[in-house]
């Protein structure tokens, strides 16, 4: 299945061309998105920041302001009572006036020093409390049973030298049987002298703060919590755990430092910001101390609630991007098959001209672009493959014919040289075999021999170049031996003929390389003169080059004088003469045969006994052959063995 | 006819007499503290009936704002209640002969918690808190025996004032403030908590005490409760999930502003102070050695005008 997927993923340039183009886009589109998606989040959480900021100052505002007139009261009362410190009735007047002049108080208490009105014994302290009905209730707050001096209002301000908040507590009213939240400014009193003589205390109530808090709701899931300086929760959506658990409770069964340290934080009456997870859900939290209660105020903001929109967002456009992508992918594979259409007719086309139809008309597209250029090109090659076809044809039929001519020019040239050896079987003092194999169908070697008078006329030649110019010279140059010999019996005469009339009629500067022999068949007297030829070797008692002075081609220089040369040839000594074809035969890697191995085999041969002209050239024939192996020759290649056998 | 009459005439008689009886005979009992699991096996003991099944009629009332334990009995409000072995002797001393009838507790709980990093024993001249109701007397022979001249500090209750910085130490118990100081994110250490068990002041705390004279006219029903409530802390040691469970009804019946999380803590450490170090068993007995070492220290402090003797406290 998958590598059908493939191969038609492979068939179809529309497919993978819409795929790198949707892949592209799709890269793109994460580019873009995840930018986008980071400063919008960014953006969220900096918005929600800033909202729930807004909040806790407003509620620490609205808290101050309170506190404010409470300090501002309870300055005023405490001016008064230090201003007349020894009239104990006055201190229920002040206590009365506390409330009653600021509505919004819960309840006064002018405290003093045991035995600080000796009249009154041990307590002494002005207690106003405002009813349910609104009315003020003054009572003398002190007994046995609630000793004042112990209680944390009275306490602190004495220890901590300075005006304070209590820690908000639930203050139950023995009568009503009912409590409520509260938290005191207390102030120490001092007489004249600056002696401590007793506390001012006007509490507030907190109910108003913490429905207020409670209300606090900025997302649907977000709360609002208040705690006190010992983590004691004021404000909470469990009411269960309000006064009853801290911010730290759980931690101590489960712990959980970021709570922990969230708690620290808000007792350190630090402001800030955390994200935590709560109940297992990831929520931000936003703190900041209420004025100077002590207490400490959180939002608890799901981060689910704060990114709600921005995730609806995130969702639509995802989706709208996944469904563009796909109707992309879908749009580019029609419209890239449709543009590329034309192609397809084209192909279908060059599969029919392939066939061999190559007049078969190709369809105009009347486009401009670059398939119309294709289609243009390509009926543009369509025609120039029709005339080089018919070009070709008549190159065909042309080639066809000089072959022709040169097969019959081969069969010519070989008709010129002997044949059918052993020419002279019935010859009892000299055995003669040759063989000249062409590297193209006409060749430049040569080859002759014939006998007159007892003597044997021989020549070995190589004329320069190649193919037809080189087969006529070959032809000419055979044609002159022939008729020159007829006459001339010395072959330095000869070649020096030869010479004298080749190079009056070479206009083309051919020149043929030429040895040419007569030996003297009664006496094996051999006489024979080289012109720039190899020379040839003799094989019988031993493997030796038969000595040759250095005369240049023939054809070349009409007035050159060639030297005699003779030798004297003994019985069953072979005379092996070659060209160089033979010497510079190479191999694939371009190593040449050598003089060196054509001395080796015909060592061999003399040392095999088989020095007879015929075993001679094929014992060489077949070294050559295994030397070169495959590689094509460049080079005719003639031999030519004479064994003087006379008794 | 005279006859049914008359056996009549007896048996209403007897009835009410058995009632007036039953009702003179019923202990009001009041432990020291609003309801907490401090007194897990009382609220056990009623709870499950021991009391019950022990034939004697207790009604377990927790001390109020107009209305402390001391007070309660000081005024015959209540027959019985729980107080700490030094708090018994000043009572003595002060001239109202107890009867210790049961004693729960066999270890010290108090303990010094300063702020981070402060040690208690070189805190010299440190406002220390000490509870206004009294529980302090060993931690001030302490203070004298070793030189450290604390400045008290009585205050109601509440760890308030130590959190809002304006004491430099506080005296907690191992089962209740202590914790409760863990619960407001203060951090114990073994250097800013001092333990009182650990320093030659393991003196035993709570026990359940009765006027003498009462205890002398009700030998055999105070013998009953106190065997109940004995059963009823056995109870608890070996069933302290099903024991929460009642400390809680308890503690939610009154309105106490605390959590199961505290109270499971309270448990633990109150059962653990039962033990007896020597012998790890829960052993109820008040120790002559602990009454002897109590006596001589509040002695020697001044706390007493006489040595009270281990038998002042026997029954």
């Amino acid at each position: 299945m998958k590598n059908e997927a493939l191969t038609y993923v492979r068939r179809k340039l529309s497919v993978r061309v819409s795929i790198w183009v949707v892949m592209f886009a799709t890269f793109i589109f994460i580019a873009a998105l995840s930018f986008f998606f980071f400063q919008a989040r960014e953006a969220v959480r900096q918005e929600a920041m800033s909202h729930a900021t807004q909040i806790l100052n407003n509620t620490s505002i609205q808290v101050e302001s309170i506190m404010n007139r409470v300090e501002a009261a309870s300055n005023m009362a405490k001016w008064l009572v230090e201003r007349h410190p020894d009239c104990p009735d006055s201190m229920m007047v002040y206590s009365r006036s506390m409330l009653a002049n600021n509505p919004e108080f819960y309840n006064n208490s002018i405290a003093f020093e045991p035995y600080y009105f000796k009249q009154y014994g041990r307590y002494y302290s002005a207690y106003a409390k405002r009813q349910q009905d609104n009315s003020i209730r003054i009572t003398q707050g002190g007994n046995d049973n609630y000793q004042y001096f112990f209680m944390d209002w009275y306490l602190m301000p004495q220890l901590l030298n300075r005006p304070c908040w209590t820690e908000p507590n639930m203050d139950l009213d023995a009568l009503t049987n009912t409590s409520e939240m509260v938290t005191s400014y207390c102030q120490a009193l001092n007489d004249k002298e600056g002696h401590f003589i007793g506390v001012i205390n006007t509490s507030l109530s907190l109910n108003w703060l913490s429905q207020m808090v409670t209300s606090i709701k900025p997302y649907p899931k977000s709360y609002s919590i208040m705690i006190g300086r010992g983590g004691t929760f004021l404000v909470h959506p469990d009411t269960t755990r309000i006064t009853r658990e801290t911010i730290f409770t759980r931690t101590l069964e489960k712990p959980d430092t970021a709570m922990a340290a969230l708690g620290h934080s808000m007792q350190r009456g630090e402001e800030g910001t955390k994200r935590m997870i709560i109940n297992g859900m990831d929520c931000y939290v936003f703190y900041k101390p209420l004025g100077h209660t002590g207490c400490s105020m959180a939002i608890v903001c799901p981060e689910s609630d704060i990114f709600a929109g921005f995730h609806r967002l995130y969702n639509a456009v995802i989706a709208i991007v996944l469904l563009g992508l796909i109707l992309m992918f879908y749009f580019f594979i029609r419209i890239i098959t449709r543009e590329l259409s034309p192609l397809h007719r084209l192909a279908k086309e060059a599969e029919t001209i392939a066939s061999g139809d190559f007049g078969a008309p190709l369809p105009n597209f009347e486009r401009i672009d670059e398939i119309g250029q294709l289609s243009h090109s390509f009926a543009g090659m369509q025609q120039s493959l029709v005339r080089y076809i018919s070009e070709l044809k008549d190159t065909t039929a042309q080639k066809a014919s000089i072959e022709r001519d040169l097969n019959i020019a081969s069969g010519i040239q070989k008709g010129m040289l002997p044949k059918d050896f052993p020419t002279y079987p019935d010859r009892n003092d000299v055995q003669i075999y040759a063989s000249l194999v062409p590297a193209k169908e006409v060749g430049g070697d040569l080859f002759d021999f014939y006998f007159r008078n007892q003597k044997l006329y021989f020549c070995i030649g190589d004329v320069s170049g190649k193919g037809v110019p080189a087969s006529l010279f070959m032809a000419v140059t055979r044609s002159i031996f022939r008729t020159v010999s007829a006459h001339e019996s010395k072959p330095d005469g000869i070649v020096k003929t030869m010479n004298q009339t080749m190079a009056e009629m070479n206009n083309t500067n051919m020149f043929v390389t030429l040895f040419v022999g007569v030996l003297d068949l009664p006496t094996g007297l051999l006489h024979y003169c080289n012109a720039g030829h190899d020379a040839p070797l003799l094989v019988g008692a031993g493997v030796g080059e038969l000595p040759c002075d250095a005369n240049i081609p023939v054809g070349v220089m009409p007035d050159w004088d060639y030297t005699l040369q003779e030798a004297q040839i003994y019985k069953d000594t072979t005379i092996f003469l070659f060209t160089d074809g033979l010497t510079e035969a190479m191999d694939i890697n371009y190593a040449q045969f050598r003089m060196e191995r054509v001395t080796n085999v015909a060592t061999q041969a003399l040392a095999q006994h088989q020095t007879e002209p015929k075993q001679l050239i094929s014992l060489m024939n077949e070294a050559v052959g295994q030397f070169v192996g495959d590689a094509e020759q460049s080079d005719d290649l003639t031999m030519m063995a004479i064994q003087y056998i006379k008794q | 006819m005279n006859t049914i009459r008359h056996w009549l005439v007896v048996i209403v008689l007897v009835i009410c007499y058995s009632s007036v009886k039953a009702q003179g005979d019923t202990i009001v009992f009041t432990p020291q503290w609003t309801a907490q699991a401090q007194f897990a096996g009382y609220y056990v003991a009623e709870a499950k009936g021991f009391y019950r099944e022990a034939g004697v009629k207790v009604r377990l009332e927790h001390p109020s704002a107009t209305q402390p334990a001391m007070a309660r009995l000081r005024k015959d409000v209540c027959q019985a209640t729980t107080l700490q072995l030094c708090q018994a002797l000043e009572i003595i001393d002060d001239g109202i002969p107890l009867v210790n009838i049961l004693q729960t507790s066999m270890n010290n709980a108090m303990v010094i918690v300063s702020k981070k990093n402060q040690d208690p024993l070189t805190q010299k001249g440190a406002r220390v808190g000490i509870w206004s109701v009294g529980f302090g007397q060993l931690a001030m022979c302490m203070s004298i025996k070793d030189h450290l001249n604390y400045q008290w500090i009585r205050f109601a209750q509440g760890i308030n004032l130590f959190v809002s910085g304006a004491l430099d130490a506080i005296l907690a118990m191992s089962y209740n403030e202590y914790y409760q100081l863990v619960q407001a994110g203060v951090e114990m250490t073994d250097k800013n908590v001092y333990r009182f068990c650990d320093h030659g002041y393991n003196v035993q705390e709570d026990g359940v005490y009765m006027k003498r004279d009462y205890y002398l006219k009700h030998k055999d029903a105070a013998h009953r409760f106190a065997q109940a409530s004995k059963k009823g802390w056995e109870w608890a040691a070996a069933h302290p999930a099903e024991t929460l469970d009642i400390v809680m009804e308890y503690v939610n019946k009154s309105h106490i502003a605390t959590n199961r999380l505290m109270q499971h803590l309270m448990l633990k450490e109150v059962l653990r102070l039962q033990l007896d170090r020597d012998s790890k068993k829960r052993e109820f007995r008040l120790r002559r050695d602990m009454v002897e070492q109590a006596s001589s220290l509040m002695y020697e402090n001044m706390m007493l005008s006489r040595k009270i003797k281990y038998q002042e406290l026997c029954k």
